[in-house]
C-alpha cells in the first residue's frame, strides 16, 4: 500500500503516464509513427541536445548550472570547420575543437569551483564569450565540404538503422545512469547538491567535484557540437544558438531540482523522451514549429506548478478538519511536527 | 562601538508564591487536547492552566508533545479535541496572526530579527504606525518606551545586524510586548546563550512576571528551569504527568518522569584516568581573528573539556585541528610527528574526526538515508569493481551502528531529516565513528537533545574513551563538561585562560576563567561578552 502511494508520488511515474498519453495519442494520430524511421528520426533532430542534458543533468543536481553548452557546441563545431578550411587534417582538427570545449569547461569550472563565483554569472559570461570566440573564427561564413567520412558519421545509419550518435547516446546514458547511483562520485554529486558544507565538513573534495562536472559538460558539450556539424553537414557562426534553454527544459522536466540535490536521469530520460515524441507527433500532425515549442513550455510550467498543487491539496486535505480549508491553507508551508519527528 | 546592554536588578524573589494560592483567574486554559498526526498520537488528553505573574515550565523529551502543544497554543496545529479557554472564554484559536491579536506569541530559540532593519523596525515588523506611512517618530518612542519599560538600554535607530543573541531576544521580547502580549511562549530561548546571557534573559523573564504576563517556558537545562519558573508540568510521550509547584520538584524526580525510568549517573564520570601515550601536542596555536596561544597535550584515552562562554572560538580550535579552517601559527605534533592540518581530508588521514555543532547545516545530508550519512566520509572503500558501490556493505555498517548506539528508525533507509534530534546525533557520531578515529572532537554533542539522548552520548563518549580514543569535548553545558573531561581546558574570547584537572575544576573556578575574572571578585560588574555571531 505504501509502496504503491510512493510509486505514484514518485515524478517519474507521472512523466511515465504522460509519455504513454503522447505515444498512444501519436498513434491514434499518424500511421508513420511506429515505422522504424520515424522512431529514429524522433531522436536524431534533437540528438546533440540530449546528450549534453546527461551532463546538465549532473550538473545541476550539484547545485550549479551551465549555460555555455551551446555556446561551447557551436565554438568546437566553428573550430572543425575553420581548422578544416584551412587544411588542417580532419582527426586532428576534431581532436583539437574536444581540447578546445575542454578548455571552456575547465575555465568556467576553475571560477565556479575555486574561485566560488555562482555559475549562472560565470557560464552567462562564457554563453556569450564562447559564441563570440565561434563567430570571430568564421565570421559570417558557412563552411561545409567535409570529408565523407565525417559527414557519414552524422548522416548514415551505423548499425542497423541506428547513427553513430544514437548508439553513442545510448551508451552515455547507461554509463551516466551508473556513475550517479552506483558510485561515490555519483553519490557526492547528491550531498554537494543538498549541502555543500555538509560535503566540505564530511573531507570531499567539493572543489574537484565541480571541477570535474564542469570539465566534463566542455567535453561532451564539444562533442555534440562536432556531431552537430556532422549531421549538419555545414557551420556558422551561429551553430547551436539557444540550446541551452531546451537542453535545460528536458532536465528540469525530468525532475531534477533547480536548487540542488535531487532528481533522477530516469526522469530526464523521461522527459526527453515526452518531448522529442510531443515534437515529431505534433510535426506529423503539421503543426507548426512555434505551436510546438509553446505547447513545450506549458508543459514545462505545468511540470514546475503540479508537484507544488499536490503537495497543496496533500495539505489542504490534512489540515481542513476540524478548521475550515482556507485557514490551514494559511499555515501551510510550516513545518509538519510530530508525525514524522518521532522515532 | 556595541551597543551595551544594562539591565537593572529585579527584587528577589524569596518565596514561591502558586498562583491558586492568590486566587488569581488563569488567562489561558488548554483543556484535554488531543492531536493526531497519521499514525502518531502527538498529544493525548493533555491539559494546561496559565495563570498571570508565572513562570510556567514544560518539560519533556523531545517527541513528547511540547512543540505540538506550543502549535496548538499559536494557531499553527488544530486540536483533534479538547478545549481553549481565554479568561475563562472558549476559543478557536484559527491560526498565528489570530493568536497574536488574542495576545498569545510564542519566540524561538534562535530569534527571528531582520539583521537590516532597526531595532524599532524589528519590534514594530506586521504592526508597525501607518497611516498609510511610516510614522518613524511614533514609532522610535513607542521603541524607547518598550525598551525603558523592560531597562534594556539599545540604540532603537541601529540596525539588528550585530546585535548579540542575548540583545536579539531582548528585541524580541520587546516585540511581544508592543504586541501586548499576555501569554509569552518561549521554546528554549536559552539553548544558544551563555551563561551570562542566560541571567540577563531571566532578568527580562522577571520583568514580564512581574508585569503579569504568564510565560511558558521550555528549556532542556534543568537548572535554569528550577531557577526561574514557578510551576512545572512535565509530559512524556503525548500524555500529561504532573503540574507541581517548583518546590515540589526535584532534578531527579523531574528526569524520572520525563523518561519514565532514572537514570542512574545523569553525568556519568569517566572511570579514573589511565593515561595512554602521548597523542597530540599542540603549542602555540593560532588564527588570526580567531584564536592565539593555544597549547596543550592529550593521551590515548583521555577526554579533554573545552569550556567558555559562546563566543570563546572553542570551535575555531576544533575546526584548525580538523583542517576545515587551518590555523596560521603554531605547531601540532600528532603521534609524536609534526604535521601541519591544511585541510579535512589530511585530518581524516591522520584519524582525527570532527563532529560539528550544527547538525543540520553543516553535520548531515538531511534528505539522505541514514545509511548513505554514515558512509559518507570513507565512501571510496565501499566501491568494489569498476568503481561501483557496494550497497550491501554500505548497509551493514549502518545496522551495525543503528544497533551499537540504538538509533531508533524503522530502518537505515529512514531519510535522516525524519528523525529526532538525539538520534541525528547518534547518526552522525556513528558517521565519524565509522572512520576509526584515534581523536575525536566533539563539538557541543548534546545540545538541543532529549535527557535520554543525552545519557547515551555521554556513555558512548566514556566507552570510546576507555578503547583508547582521545576526544576533544566542547561543551557550553558546564555540569556536561566538567563531569564527562579528566581535563578542562577553558579559552575566552580566543584565548586558553587555563587548563584544570579534574579535581579542580570546580564550577565556580572554570566559570571565574571564562568570564576572565578571579574567583574572589564575584560581585563584580558582570562584563557584557562581545558575541561575535
Amino acid at each position: 500500500m505504501t509502496q504503491l502511494t510512493s510509486l505514484l508520488r514518485r515524478w517519474e511515474t507521472l512523466l511515465l503516464g504522460i509519455l504513454l498519453a503522447v505515444v498512444l495519442f501519436n498513434i491514434a494520430r499518424s500511421p508513420f509513427y511506429l515505422r522504424i524511421e520515424n522512431l529514429v528520426n524522433v531522436f536524431e533532430l534533437s540528438i546533440e541536445k540530449i546528450i549534453v542534458a546527461l551532463v546538465m543533468t549532473f550538473i545541476i543536481i550539484n547545485g550549479e548550472i551551465d549555460l555555455s553548452v551551446a555556446s561551447v557546441m557551436g565554438l568546437a563545431a566553428c573550430v572543425v570547420a575553420r581548422l578544416h578550411a584551412d587544411g588542417v587534417a580532419m582527426p586532428l582538427a576534431v581532436l583539437v575543437a574536444l581540447l578546445v570545449g575542454l578548455a571552456c569547461g575547465a575555465f568556467n569550472g576553475f571560477w565556479v569551483a575555486y574561485v566560488g563565483l555562482p555559475s549562472l554569472a560565470v557560464t552567462l559570461a562564457g554563453l556569450i564569450g564562447y559564441r563570440g570566440a565561434a563567430r570571430i573564427l568564421l565570421e559570417d561564413k558557412s563552411i561545409g565540404n567535409f570529408p565523407d567520412w565525417f559527414n557519414a558519421l552524422g548522416q548514415q545509419p551505423l548499425i542497423g538503422p541506428f547513427p553513430f550518435a544514437l548508439i553513442l547516446f545510448f551508451v552515455m546514458l547507461i554509463a551516466a545512469i551508473i556513475i550517479l547511483q552506483r558510485t561515490a562520485f555519483g553519490r557526492y554529486v547528491y550531498v554537494i547538491g543538498n549541502n555543500k558544507e555538509v560535503a566540505r565538513y564530511s573531507g570531499i573534495q567539493v572543489q574537484q567535484v565541480k571541477m570535474k562536472l564542469f570539465i566534463a559538460s566542455g567535453l561532451i558539450a564539444a562533442l555534440a557540437g562536432i556531431l552537430l556539424a556532422a549531421r549538419l553537414g555545414a557551420v556558422r557562426g551561429n551553430t547551436a544558438e539557444g540550446f541551452e534553454l531546451d537542453i535545460i527544459t528536458m532536465v528540469l522536466l525530468g525532475g531534477v531540482s533547480i536548487f540542488g540535490g535531487s532528481g533522477t536521469l530516469t526522469g530526464v530520460a523521461l522527459s526527453i523522451l515526452i518531448i522529442l515524441n510531443l515534437r515529431n507527433g505534433m510535426s506529423l500532425a503539421n503543426i507548426t514549429g512555434n505551436t510546438q515549442t509553446g505547447v513545450i513550455g506549458a508543459l514545462l510550467i505545468l511540470s514546475v506548478l503540479l508537484p507544488n498543487l499536490a503537495g497543496q491539496v496533500r495539505s489542504l486535505r490534512n489540515r481542513a478538519r476540524p478548521a475550515s480549508p482556507a485557514l490551514a491553507q494559511v499555515s501551510q508551508g510550516m513545518e509538519t511536527s510530530g508525525s514524522s519527528l518521532r522515532p | 562601538m556595541r551597543p551595551n546592554l544594562h539591565f537593572a536588578r529585579s527584587p528577589i524573589r524569596l518565596n514561591v508564591v502558586t498562583p491558586e494560592s492568590r486566587g488569581q483567574a488563569p488567562i489561558l486554559e488548554m483543556r484535554r487536547i488531543s492531536k493526531r498526526f497519521d499514525a502518531t498520537q502527538a498529544l493525548n488528553d493533555v491539559s494546561l492552566t496559565l495563570y498571570p505573574g508565572e513562570v510556567h515550565a514544560l518539560l519533556g523529551e523531545n517527541g513528547a508533545g511540547k512543540s505540538t502543544l506550543i502549535k496548538i497554543m499559536t494557531g499553527i496545529h488544530q486540536p483533534d479535541a479538547g478545549q481553549i479557554l481565554l479568561d475563562g472564554r472558549p476559543v478557536q484559536i484559527h491560526n498565528a496572526m489570530h493568536a497574536q491579536s488574542l495576545g498569545i506569541v510564542a519566540i524561538y530559540q534562535e530569534p527571528m530579527v531582520f539583521p537590516d532593519l532597526t531595532v524599532a523596525e524589528n519590534i514594530f515588523i506586521g504592526h508597525a504606525e501607518r497611516n498609510p506611512f511610516m510614522r518613524w517618530g511614533q514609532t522610535y518612542r513607542k521603541a524607547r518606551e518598550i525598551l525603558a519599560l523592560l531597562d534594556v538600554k539599545l540604540d532603537v535607530r541601529m540596525p539588528a545586524r550585530g546585535l548579540t543573541l542575548a540583545a536579539q531576544q531582548a528585541v524580541e521580547i520587546a516585540k511581544a510586548i508592543s504586541l501586548n502580549a499576555r501569554v509569552l511562549i518561549m521554546d528554549e530561548p536559552t539553548a544558544s546563550l551563555s551563561a551570562h546571557e542566560v541571567e540577563q534573559l531571566f532578568k527580562l523573564v522577571n520583568t514580564l512576571r512581574e508585569r503579569g504576563v504568564a510565560i511558558l517556558f521550555i528549556s532542556h537545562r534543568l537548572d535554569e528551569v528550577f531557577s526561574i519558573a514557578d510551576r512545572v508540568t512535565i509530559l512524556r510521550d503525548g500524555q500529561w504527568i504532573s503540574t507541581r509547584p517548583r518546590n515540589e520538584v526535584t532534578s531527579e524526580l523531574a528526569i524520572r518522569e520525563m523518561v519514565g525510568r532514572e537514570i542512574t549517573d545523569f553525568f556519568a564520570k569517566t572511570p579514573a584516568v589511565r593515561r595512554g601515550e602521548l597523542l597530540l601536542s599542540v603549542h602555540n596555536l593560532g588564527k588570526a581573528g580567531a584564536f592565539a596561544g593555544i597549547s596543550f597535550d592529550m593521551y590515548r584515552g583521555e577526554v579533554l573539556g573545552f569550556a567558555g562562554l559562546v563566543g570563546a572560538r572553542r570551535t575555531d580550535v576544533g575546526l584548525a585541528l580538523f583542517g576545515i579552517e587551518p590555523a596560521d601559527s603554531g605547531e601540532i605534533v600528532f603521534e609524536g610527528r609534526p604535521c601541519v592540518i591544511s585541510s579535512p581530508q589530511q585530518a581524516m588521514q591522520l584519524g582525527i574526526a570532527y563532529v560539528t555543532e550544527d547538525r543540520r547545516q553543516l553535520g548531515l545530508s538531511l534528505p539522505q538515508s541514514i545509511t548513505a550519512n554514515i558512509t559518507l566520509p570513507l565512501l571510496r572503500r565501499y566501491a568494489a569493481a569498476f568503481g561501483l558501490l557496494n550497497f550491501k556493505a554500505e548497509a551493514e555498517t549502518a545496522e551495525r551502528y543503528k544497533q551499537q548506539l540504538s538509533i531508533r528508525a524503522p530502518n537505515v533507509r529512514v531519510d535522516v531529516g525524519k528523525l529526532s534530534g538525539g538520534n541525528q546525533q547518534k547518526v552522525m557520531l556513528a558517521k565519524w565513528l565509522n572512520t576509526k578515529p584515534k581523536l575525536l572532537i566533539l563539538d557541543e554533542p548534546t545540545r538541543g537533545i532529549d535527557v535520554g539522548a543525552k545519557a547515551e552520548v555521554h556513555h558512548i563518549i566514556n566507552e570510546l574513551a576507555q578503547q583508547g580514543i582521545g576526544i576533544i569535548l566542547i561543551s557550553s553545558d558546564l555540569p556536561e563538561v566538567l563531569g564527562m573531561s579528566d581535563r578542562v581546558l577553558v579559552m575566552r574570547e580566543g584565548r586558553q585562560m587555563g587548563i584544570f584537572d579534574r579535581a579542580e575544576a570546580t564550577q565556580e573556578r572554570v566559570m571565574a576563567a571564562a568570564l576572565g575574572q578571579s574567583p574572589a571578585s564575584d560581585e563584580a560588574r558582570p562584563a557584557i561578552q562581545e558575541v561575535t555571531l
